[in-house]
Formats: structure tokens, C-alpha cells, sequence
């Protein structure tokens, strides 16, 4: 589960936590942290969302399946720029004239 | 550069006339006022929070008539053998009493402003929470009408094969009204389902703000802390002129290192007592004035009004 906080006083609870519950707390990033998905997780992100309001985010997140959760298209897209020539070209020129999708077509379409 | 030279000659000018007025009606003047010998009750410490709080103070406490303190009094309010101070923090509050201006103001108090403009997009936390539940809910109860409506559906299957009419007609009915409840809950799901993501997105969008509303206090404690650093610079030069000072001054205090100095802590809050511009007067243990040698060079060195006890 990941849990940002958007204040302060929010963050300052998020820290001590973490110090306090380092066996529930996967990754610390400043002012958010990644908690394991156990009934303790979600104790804590309930104490957060409770004293914090909506100074507090919780997702659920799951591993990223690039051959479950992308198209074909966007893998080898990905795939291919990685192994262009010249690290300097910017995608779109890369994919110009190719079978590539271009990347505004990419970030309009959803997952 | 920020220097207040203070002759001795001009003290009692700087020095603002003091009144102290203890519960039982007795009152001492000065800027010096002398309490060594005086027949009263209160203990230092109640005199220094009363100059600590300034006026008015509660009934049945000693009341200190002075211009107001300022934070210079919230480290050096006493003087005496066991005081310690926070050396950069009381610096800082002397270059805040001086007014000393450092190249940080301007960004401050225009982050400060924004920050005050700001108002972050309220998330209703209740109507999202009362979302989430019914989401929870609605999703629950379809797929429990699901379930009920698979294992009907595999009954009437059943009995249609071998079975009596009657059976066969409870189960379609039961098949048939489960349904029915099933399709009344999907829908409920879809709408709680969209109603729920549209406060989500509604949320996020509020979290845009809410970010700039914490860079923008982060920012400002940043600011604050450049701007303290940089008072404590600004009179830091005349504060080791007086630390010099106030170390010759009290060559006769008990409780001496090994080195033959008078603790640093007190050293360091007589030279901090020095530089400030002192309205309010401070507290002296009376041994400190023993040992610098009198009321009147105890007087120049401080340059503000003092009370003894």
C-alpha cells in the first residue's frame, strides 16, 4: 500500500510511524511510504486517514505486468528505442516512419 | 555592520525606568534594582517568569512594569552560576530584537503571503469515506446475489432433468426474483462505483494544491531557519567583543572549570545580555554581581536594567 501525506503535521505522523513499525514498512520516501499489505498495513493507514483526513493518500498498488497490463505495441516500442543507435534521438523522430506508436497517441489511450 | 557602542556615562539614558511589584504591595524602581538584603518572598524564578510574561500577570504573582521582553528574554531572563543557553538560538533573538535585516526578508515574507493566499481545495474526507463504504457494500452484495443466483440457476437446471413440477416451480420463481435482486445490485455497484471515482478524481485534483501547500511550509521553515542563521551571523562579532568582556568580568565566580573560566553557559548569556537591547530587565544572581565588582560595572557591561535576587 502506498500512503503520501500532503502536510506537515501529516508527514510528521507518517515518519514516526515508520520509525516505530519498520517490520510493516517496505520503502521510505520522505513524505511517503510503501506499507506491507497485512491487516498491521492497513491499521496504520487507517490511523493516518483518521487523524489526517485528506491530507493522506492510500493506494493499493500491485507488481506492473508489462505483458498482462501493456499491448504488444508498447513493448516493442519500448523495446526497440532502448536499442537505438544514437542516444540523442528523441522518440517521436525515432518513431516516425516506423510501426512504433507515437507517444500523444500512447498518453490518450489508457491502460 | 550593527553596533550599539554603550559608554558608561549614557547607561541610565538607554536604561528605561523598572518597576517590580511583589503580591504583598511592596514595589522596587530602577533600571537597577537591588533585592540583596530586602525583607521578600518571591524566588528568582517567579521574578523571571514575571519579566518572561510581562504584563499583565496573574493575581498573587510578582509583576514586573517594564516595556514589553523581548525574545532575547526567553535565554538570558536569568543570570546566574548554573544558566546555560542555546549560543546560535539566542544570537538569532538578538539580531531579531535589533530589527537586523538579512537578504532572506523579502523571500520570506513573499512565501509567507502565499502561503496565507493559499487555500487548498477542502476534500469532504466524510463523503468520500461514506463512498468507499458504499462501494465496499454494493460490490459485496453482488456478488453474493451472483453466487445465489449461479447455484438457483444449477437447481432449476437439476430439477428440470428429474423432479416434480412443483420443485421445478419454486426454484424458477426463487430463479427469477434473485435475478431480478441481481440486476438491481449491479446497478447499484455501477453507480456507486462512478460516484466513488469521481470524488477520488475530485480528491486528487485537491492534492495538487495541497502539495503546493506543503512546499510552500516547507519553504517558509527554510527561510526562517536562513534568516536566523543569518541574524546570529550579523552580531556575532560583537557578541565574542562582549564574551571577552564578560570573562574578565567574572574572574570572582564560583564554579570554575579547570582552566580557571567562569562557567560558558553564563559567560555566553552576559555577552548575549550585553549586545541585546534590553527593555525588560534581567534576573542576576547576586554572586555574579560580587564577583564583577559592583552594581555600577555590572550596570555598564549589561547596558539595560537588571534586578538582583
Amino acid at each position: 500500500m502506498l500512503v503520501v501525506t500532503y502536510s506537515r503535521r501529516a508527514r510528521e505522523t507518517l515518519r514516526n510511524a515508520c520509525r516505530s513499525h519498520e517490520e510493516t514498512v517496505v520503502r521510505r520516501f520522505g513524505r511517503a511510504a510503501l506499507l506491507r499489505e497485512t491487516e498491521y498495513g492497513a491499521f496504520l493507514a487507517c490511523r493516518l486517514r483518521e487523524r489526517h483526513g485528506g491530507d493522506v493518500q492510500v493506494e493499493r498498488t500491485e507488481p506492473f505486468n508489462e505483458f498482462a497490463d501493456a499491448p504488444e505495441s508498447v513493448r516493442e516500442a519500448a523495446a526497440a528505442y532502448e536499442r537505438r543507435e544514437s542516444p540523442a534521438t528523441p522518440y517521436d523522430r525515432f518513431a516516425a516512419g516506423t510501426d512504433h506508436p507515437e507517444s500523444t497517441e500512447m498518453r490518450d489511450r489508457e491502460l | 555592520m550593527i553596533r550599539h557602542e554603550r559608554p558608561a556615562e549614557a547607561v541610565d539614558e538607554d536604561s528605561p525606568p523598572v518597576a517590580l511589584h511583589l503580591p504583598d504591595g511592596t514595589t522596587f524602581e530602577g533600571p537597577v534594582i537591588d533585592l540583596r538584603g530586602a525583607d521578600v518572598d518571591p524566588a528568582p524564578e517567579s521574578i523571571v517568569d514575571a519579566v518572561r510574561a510581562g504584563e499583565p500577570t496573574r493575581p498573587g504573582r510578582p509583576t514586573v512594569h517594564a516595556p514589553p521582553p523581548t525574545r532575547v528574554h526567553a535565554h538570558v531572563a536569568r543570570l546566574g552560576p548554573d544558566t546555560d543557553i542555546d549560543r546560535r538560538a539566542a544570537l538569532a533573538a538578538v539580531g531579531a530584537a535589533r530589527g537586523v535585516e538579512t537578504a532572506h526578508d523579502d523571500d520570506l515574507a513573499a512565501a509567507r503571503e502565499s502561503l496565507r493566499s493559499l487555500s487548498p481545495p477542502t476534500v469532504d474526507a466524510e463523503e468520500l469515506r461514506a463512498a468507499r463504504r458504499r462501494a465496499a457494500a454494493a460490490g459485496s452484495e453482488a456478488e453474493r446475489l451472483r453466487e445465489r443466483v449461479a447455484t438457483l440457476r444449477g437447481r432449476v437446471t437439476a430439477l428440470r432433468e428429474e423432479g416434480d413440477a412443483d420443485a421445478r416451480a419454486d426454484a424458477e420463481a426463487s430463479l427469477s426474483a434473485a435475478t431480478r435482486d441481481l440486476s438491481e445490485a449491479s446497478t447499484e455497484r455501477v453507480a456507486a462505483a462512478q460516484r466513488l471515482s469521481m470524488l477520488e478524481e475530485r480528491a486528487r485534483r485537491a492534492r495538487d494544491a495541497r502539495e503546493e501547500r506543503l512546499r510552500l511550509e516547507d519553504r517558509v521553515g527554510n527561510l526562517e531557519r536562513a534568516v536566523r542563521h543569518a541574524r546570529a551571523d550579523a552580531v556575532a562579532l560583537e557578541f565574542h567583543d562582549a564574551r571577552r568582556r564578560a570573562r574578565s568580568l567574572l574572574d570572582g565566580v564560583p564554579g570554575r572549570d579547570a582552566g580557571g573560566d567562569a562557567p560558558s553557559g553564563l559567560r555566553d548569556a552576559l555577552a548575549v545580555a550585553a549586545i541585546a537591547p534590553l527593555g525588560a530587565p534581567v534576573v542576576v544572581d547576586p554572586g555574579i554581581a560580587a564577583a564583577a565588582g559592583g552594581l555600577d560595572t555590572l550596570e555598564t557591561h549589561l547596558g539595560g536594567p537588571f534586578i538582583l535576587r
